[in-house]
């Protein structure tokens, strides 16, 4: 089954259709959420922002896994 | 009559291209992925540990004990002591940066088998072609220090004599 959610401009698939926009706005959700419970539970600024980036990475890594695999492909390379 | 004589005539004197069978065969080199998707899920894929990396480099090479880098040792540390995410740390080093080499190496490499390529009868040849690709090169690179680093490592703190 061919999925075209995603269409890569450079390292960033950009969603291309209404699923991948809600792809977008959960892994977007999620960040936010996650940054609000670390900054809970931390207790200074680089505390935070080492956990928060961490996070932030692994959430790109997923959404980028999934948009590489429902990536809108016309190209042969 | 006559003009179907010229016609031949014609084609008789046209000049034929000369082709060499001997000659190399030219073959279509396609990888088995796609050079630039791959590149793009490889620097997602590297951009982890080489955070993590970065990190630690910095606190015991340069001698920075900023709360940053310090931080970033706790989140290992909690890492591996919360049950349940406790597999993420070999995973984030070693698993990543595996498969990155492996979806950018097949994105540059093509591989072929030819029999009597080079005019020998039973002549076997296996040709491997690299595609300059500055990207997946680069990635592949950085992911093998990644992994030679994070094998360092484990047999630095594993073994020991006595």
């Amino acid at each position: 089954m061919k999925l075209n959610w995603f269409t890569r401009k450079g390292i960033i698939f950009w969603p291309a259709s209404i699923i991948g926009w809600i792809i977008l706005f959960l892994a977007a959700a999620y960040a936010v959420y996650t940054f609000i419970d670390i900054d809970g539970r931390s207790h200074s600024v680089s505390d935070t922002m080492i956990n928060f980036v961490f996070n932030l990475l692994l959430i790109g890594l997923v959404y980028s896994i999934i948009g590489y695999f429902t990536e809108m492909r016309g190209e042969v390379d | 009559m006559k003009e179907d004589e010229e016609f031949l005539k014609k084609m008789e004197n046209l000049n034929v291209p000369e082709v060499n069978p001997t000659g190399h065969p030219k073959l279509v080199k396609m990888a088995i992925m796609n050079a630039e998707r791959s590149a793009a899920l490889g620097f997602w894929l590297v951009a982890v540990p080489c955070y993590f990396l970065a990190c630690v480099f910095m606190y015991y090479f340069f001698n920075r004990h900023v709360s940053w880098f310090g931080a970033m040792f706790k989140l290992a540390e909690g890492l591996d002591k919360t049950p349940g995410i406790d597999f993420m740390a070999p995973i984030v080093l070693v698993v990543l940066p595996i498969v990155c080499i492996i979806i950018n190496a097949l994105a540059i490499t093509h591989v072929h088998y030819e029999k009597g390529l080079s005019g020998k009868p039973g002549a076997q040849e296996f040709i491997i072609t690299i595609k300059i690709k500055t990207w997946n090169i680069l990635l592949i690179l950085i992911s093998m220090a990644i992994v030679f680093t994070f094998i360092a490592y484990t047999m630095t703190e594993n073994i020991s004599v006595r």
